[in-house]
């Protein structure tokens, strides 16, 4: 089954789905309550008078927020339209590949994200392995880029997650 | 509160960053959670963390970012800019863990006019290894 089913997979690299708009626009409330919780007390991000006086000339979002405006609400619940990444892992579901774990994340920042910036991504798996044999199980290990683009078009910066999805068991 | 940024011209290839210890409570775990908007029962249920054969509730990915970022920005100060990092994620960090962050710059130089430096970090719990990855940050340079 391995060599097929692995060609199956590599035919759907690259299929881009729907572009998602984030339910909220960029907005200090939530730039303050993530540098709380991570305990981030870096002046661009909650000192308006620091802020004004620097490049940026007014409060930005810590860049690692970039995934944050556009995560799902808790509720009420919405149905998102298939993406190519969940297809993907339902796809690998169906095979017996049941387990899943994150292995490597990656984010690129190239603007930043001012309040009142509305984010939208769109995402696509981008790459992934032949069958291989882990401490976990055999499975393959799946990479999907994340696209976010602000209100004006412009790429603000993009997230790479490395899934393993493994057979559970030797 | 001053805050210092480094100069490109005053970093040194092989240069260790402070290291930085955090206490990782229940609190932390959660909070980073939900301010990243991630309501994954793994990172706030304790009996489904169990259920799911894990020891307790875990740091999710996203506060992991949150924190390498800080990490790194606040070793080069607001004027310096992070353009990206990349991680393996490792051992979970569970309420009760220390994290204990350390890093080094690896390469210095320049592209245009942007004056680069790459790092490698670290993030260590006493079960293991949370995270380690690299990263690329911008500085301000003196002379243009």
């Amino acid at each position: 089954m391995g060599q097929e089913f692995y060609e199956e997979l590599k035919a759907d690299i690259g299929r881009e789905g729907e572009r998602l708009v984030a339910e909220d626009e960029v907005c200090k409330p939530m730039i303050r309550h993530w540098c709380e919780a991570m305990q981030d007390g870096n002046p661009l991000y909650t000192d308006e008078e620091y802020a004004s006086n620097s490049k940026y000339g007014g409060v930005i979002a810590p860049p690692q927020m970039i995934l944050t405006w556009t995560m799902p609400p808790l509720w009420p619940p919405v149905e998102r339209p298939p993406h190519p990444f969940e297809q993907f892992l339902k796809k690998m579901d169906e095979a017996g590949f049941y387990g899943i774990l994150i292995t490597n994340v990656a984010q690129k920042y190239l603007k930043p994200l001012y309040p009142g910036d509305r984010i939208n991504f769109t995402y696509k798996v981008t790459d992934v392995s032949p069958e291989k044999k882990t401490s976990l199980g055999v499975g393959h290990f799946i990479t999907a880029t994340f696209i976010f683009n602000n209100q004006k078009g412009e790429t603000v910066g993009t997230q790479s997650l490395t899934v393993l999805k493994y057979r559970i068991g030797p | 509160m001053d805050w210092k940024s480094l100069c490109w011209e005053d970093v040194e290839e092989g240069q260790e960053f402070l290291t930085v210890a955090m206490d990782v409570s229940c609190t932390t775990v959660i909070a980073g959670a939900i301010a990243s908007r991630d309501f994954t029962p793994v990172h706030h249920d304790r009996d489904f963390a169990q259920g799911a054969g894990l020891k307790d509730i875990f740091m999710n990915n996203a506060t992991i970012c949150g924190l390498v970022g800080k990490y790194l920005a606040d070793w080069m100060g607001p004027e310096g800019e992070l353009k990206e990092i990349s991680f393996r994620i490792g051992t979970p960090c569970f309420p009760g863990d220390t994290m204990t962050m350390t890093g080094k710059v690896v390469k210095k130089y320049t592209d245009g006019d942007q004056h680069l430096v790459d790092v490698e970090y670290e993030f260590n719990v006493p079960e293991g290894r949370n995270c380690g990855g690299t990263g690329t940050l911008a500085l301000p340079a003196r002379a243009h």
